[in-house]
C-alpha cells in the first residue's frame, strides 16, 4: 500500500476541513481520528504518534497513537519513534530520518520517520511524528502538509490540556466553594438574631422614651425568641461538630418510637397549634434499640422542616414494622424538592437554594438527623416530588434484628 | 420629615419605625429594591435607609439607581466586616452607614446628622424621576428608555452611556471623559469601544442614525446632548 502511491497528483483532500476537525471536536481522541481519517487520501503512512509534553515539562507523553499499515500487526514492537520525538522536540524543528537494518529483509526494519514539532504561540506542546515502514522517504510535499497537521493538533493537544486544567481547577473550587457559603451562611444566621437582640435591647434602653408595657413585652418576646434561635443555632454546630468527630455519646436503649414522638408533636403543636399532624401508627411496629433524646432530635427537626418549608401543609406520620426493624414515614403536602437537589439533602451546609431568604436555616439539621440514624445503624432517605410534597422515610433496627446481625 | 426604610427582615423594619417616629419622622417601608425605587419615585421621602443584603435587588444596585434621579440622603445598613459593601455603598452615593448589629440610639443619631447636612446643602433633594428629550423618555427609577412610547432595550453599558449625556446636557463631554466614567480608567484610551457603543445607541435611539438628535458630534472635542430647544429646531 506504500509503494509508489504517493505520485498521485489528484490532491482531492481539502485541507482545510482539518481545521474544522481540530475546532469542533469535543475531545482529543476524536479530531485525532478524524484528522487521521482525512489525511489518509494524502499521504501515506503507517503509524502516526502525538507525543505532548506532560504537565511538569518534563516528559513525552503518548496522547495519540495509530497503527495503519505493517505497524498494526507488529504492536509495541514496531517503531514508534520515542527516541526521535525527543530529537525533534530538542532540534525544535521538522526532522526525517531513516534508520534501517541493512542486512533485514524485514520492511519493519526499515523505519522512515518524520516528525514535527508541536507549537502554539511559540510554546512548544509536544511533536507529531509519521512513520513508514520500507520506505519511500518522505516527500517536501508530504512534509509540508505535516506541518500544517501539526499546527491544527497543537490546537487540539493545547485544547485537552486546558479543559484537564479547568476541570482540576473547578474540583478545587467546588470544595473551597462549600467552604466559604458555610462561613457565610453561618455568619449570616448567627449575625440575624444579634441584630434584633441588640436593637430591641438598645430600644428599650433609650433613656429619651418611655415604652409602654405592652410595647415592652412585646419587645422583650422579640428578644427572648431571638435568643432561642440562636441557642439552636449554637446548638446545631456543636452537634454537627461532636457527631462528625464521633464524640456524641449515644445512650441506647428499647424504646418505642410511638411514645417519642407523641411527645416531638406535642411540642411542634404547641408553638403551631393550627398545624394538622395526623399519626397512623401500626400497633406490631416493634421497639427499636436507640438514644431517645436523639431520635427525637430527628424527629423535632423534620417537623419543623414541614413547618418552614411546607408552611400551612398537613403533615402525615406513619409507623409500620419492616425488615427487622421499624420505618418511620414523615409526609407533607408542600410545594416538594426539585430532584437535582434529593441527592445533596443531607450533605452538611447544602440548602435548597430556591427558598425565600428569609426563611432561615443552617444548612446543618438534615446533616444532623443522617449522623444520628448512622449512629444508630439505621437510614434515612427523602423522595419528592414538585408540587406534591416530600417524604421523609427513616428505618431503624429493631433489637432482636441488631442482635442477630451481630 | 419622612424616611424611608428598606428591609427585607420585617423585625427590622419594626424597628426602624418604633425608634424613628417617637423622634417625630413619618416612617414608610419597602421590603425590596423595586418597590424603594417606585416609593422614593412617588412619596419622595427626606431620607431613605437601606439594607444592603436584600434579594432580587441588592441595596447597592437599588442605591446606584436612586442616584440617577435623586438626591434624597441615604444610609445604608451593613454587616459587620463587609467592609466591600460600605466601600461600595459610599461609591455609588450613599451619604453615611451604620453596622449592623447597630444601636438604635447611634442610628438616629446618624439620622439627625444626615439630615442636619442635608438640609444645609439646601439643593434640590429630588429630580424628576423621568428625563424627555424629545421622543426619547428615561424612566430611571426602572433604568428604562423609551422613544415615541415604544420600550427600547439597551445594555447595561449602553444605557450608563445614555444616562453620562442625560446628566450633563448641553456639555460637550470628550471622549475620555465618557470612557473613564462608562468603562473604568484602563479603558480611557479606548476610543473604538465608545464609537461602536454610540453608533448603537443613535440605531436605537435616533429617527435618523446619521444626522442624530440626541447624542451629537462635536468634531474634534466630543458628543453632546444638545439643550432641549436646539433640537425642537
Amino acid at each position: 500500500m506504500n509503494s509508489q502511491a504517493d505520485s498521485k497528483p489528484d490532491r482531492s483532500l481539502d485541507l482545510r476541513s482539518i481545521t474544522r476537525i481540530a475546532i469542533h471536536s469535543a475531545r482529543l481522541k476524536d479530531g485525532m481520528d478524524e484528522i487521521v481519517r482525512a489525511l489518509r487520501s494524502e499521504m501515506i503512512f503507517d503509524n502516526l504518534v502525538t507525543y505532548a509534553i506532560d504537565s511538569d515539562a518534563e516528559n513525552l507523553d503518548v496522547v495519540y497513537a495509530r497503527a495503519l499499515g505493517r505497524g498494526k500487526s507488529a504492536g509495541p514492537d514496531a517503531s514508534w519513534g520515542e527516541d526521535f520525538a525527543g530529537q525533534v522536540m530538542q532540534a525544535q524543528k521538522t526532522l526525517t530520518r531513516v534508520s534501517s537494518d541493512e542486512v533485514s529483509d524485514d520492511r519493519l526494519k526499515q523505519v522512515y520517520l518524520l516528525g514535527v514539532p508541536l507549537r502554539l504561540r511559540e510554546a512548544l506542546q509536544g511533536a507529531l511524528i509519521f512513520i513508514r515502514f520500507g520506505g519511500p522517504d518522505f516527500t517536501e510535499d508530504d512534509i509540508l502538509i505535516a506541518e500544517f497537521v501539526a499546527t491544527q493538533v497543537a490546537i487540539l493537544v493545547k485544547i485537552q490540556k486546558m479543559d484537564r486544567q479547568i476541570q482540576a481547577l473547578e474540583t478545587q473550587n467546588q470544595a473551597a466553594q462549600l467552604q466559604e457559603d458555610f462561613i457565610n451562611t453561618i455568619t449570616h444566621e448567627l449575625r440575624s438574631p444579634l441584630g434584633f437582640i441588640k436593637g430591641y435591647t438598645t430600644t428599650l434602653l433609650r433613656s429619651d422614651t418611655d415604652w409602654n408595657e405592652k410595647t415592652q413585652k412585646e419587645f422583650l418576646a422579640i428578644i427572648d425568641q431571638e435568643t432561642d434561635n440562636l441557642q439552636d443555632l449554637i446548638g446545631n454546630l456543636l452537634d454537627s461538630a461532636r457527631l462528625q468527630s464521633g464524640q456524641l455519646p449515644m445512650d441506647f436503649q428499647a424504646i418505642s418510637l410511638d411514645s417519642i414522638m407523641n411527645g416531638v408533636v406535642q411540642r411542634i403543636k404547641s408553638y403551631h397549634p393550627d398545624m394538622k399532624i395526623l399519626l397512623e401508627l401500626d400497633p406490631e411496629t416493634p421497639k427499636v434499640q436507640g438514644d431517645s433524646r436523639r431520635l427525637a432530635q430527628v424527629f423535632e427537626n423534620l417537623l419543623g422542616n414541614a413547618v418552614k418549608y411546607a408552611p400551612g401543609s398537613s403533615v402525615l406520620i406513619t409507623m409500620a414494622p419492616d425488615k427487622a426493624g421499624a420505618v418511620v414515614l414523615i409526609r407533607d403536602y408542600g410545594p416538594g424538592i426539585a430532584p437535582e437537589y434529593l441527592p445533596h439533602l443531607f450533605e452538611r451546609f447544602f440548602r435548597v437554594p430556591d427558598h425565600s431568604p428569609t426563611v432561615h436555616g443552617s444548612g446543618l439539621g438534615l446533616f444532623i438527623c443522617k449522623q444520628i440514624l448512622d449512629a444508630h445503624g439505621g437510614i434515612i432517605s427523602a423522595e419528592s416530588e414538585l408540587g406534591q410534597g416530600t417524604i421523609f422515610k427513616i428505618w431503624l433496627p429493631s433489637p432482636a434484628g441488631m442482635f442477630s446481625s451481630q | 420629615m419622612k424616611i424611608l426604610a428598606v428591609d427585607d427582615e420585617p423585625l427590622y423594619l419594626r424597628l426602624l419605625k418604633v425608634n424613628l417616629e417617637p423622634e417625630g419622622y413619618e416612617v414608610i417601608t419597602a421590603s425590596d429594591g423595586e418597590a424603594a425605587l417606585e416609593l422614593v419615585a412617588s412619596k419622595q421621602p427626606d431620607l431613605v435607609i437601606l439594607d444592603v443584603m436584600m434579594p432580587k435587588l441588592d441595596g447597592i444596585t437599588t442605591c446606584e439607581r436612586i442616584r440617577q434621579f435623586s438626591n434624597v440622603p441615604i444610609i445604608i445598613l451593613t454587616a459587620r466586616g463587609e467592609e466591600q459593601d460600605r466601600v461600595r455603598g459610599l461609591d455609588v452615593g450613599a451619604d453615611d452607614y451604620v453596622v449592623k448589629p447597630f444601636s438604635v440610639t447611634e442610628l438616629v443619631a446618624r439620622v439627625r446628622a444626615v439630615l442636619r447636612r442635608a438640609k444645609n446643602q439646601e439643593d434640590d433633594i429630588t429630580q424628576s424621576r423621568y428625563f424627555v428629550h424629545g421622543n426619547l423618555k428615561i424612566d430611571f427609577a426602572r433604568a428604562e428608555v423609551w422613544r415615541d412610547d415604544k420600550q427600547v432595550y439597551l445594555s447595561a453599558t449602553e444605557y450608563r452611556l445614555l444616562i453620562q449625556f442625560a446628566h450633563n446636557i448641553g456639555q460637550v463631554l470628550t471622549a475620555e471623559d465618557l470612557l473613564m466614567a462608562v468603562w473604568g480608567n484602563q479603558y480611557k484610551d479606548d476610543k473604538e469601544i465608545l464609537w461602536v457603543s454610540i453608533a448603537r445607541l443613535r440605531q436605537k435611539l435616533e429617527d435618523n442614525p446619521h444626522s442624530p438628535v440626541h447624542i451629537v458630534t462635536r468634531s474634534g472635542l466630543g458628543y453632546l446632548m444638545p439643550p432641549l430647544e436646539e433640537i425642537k429646531r
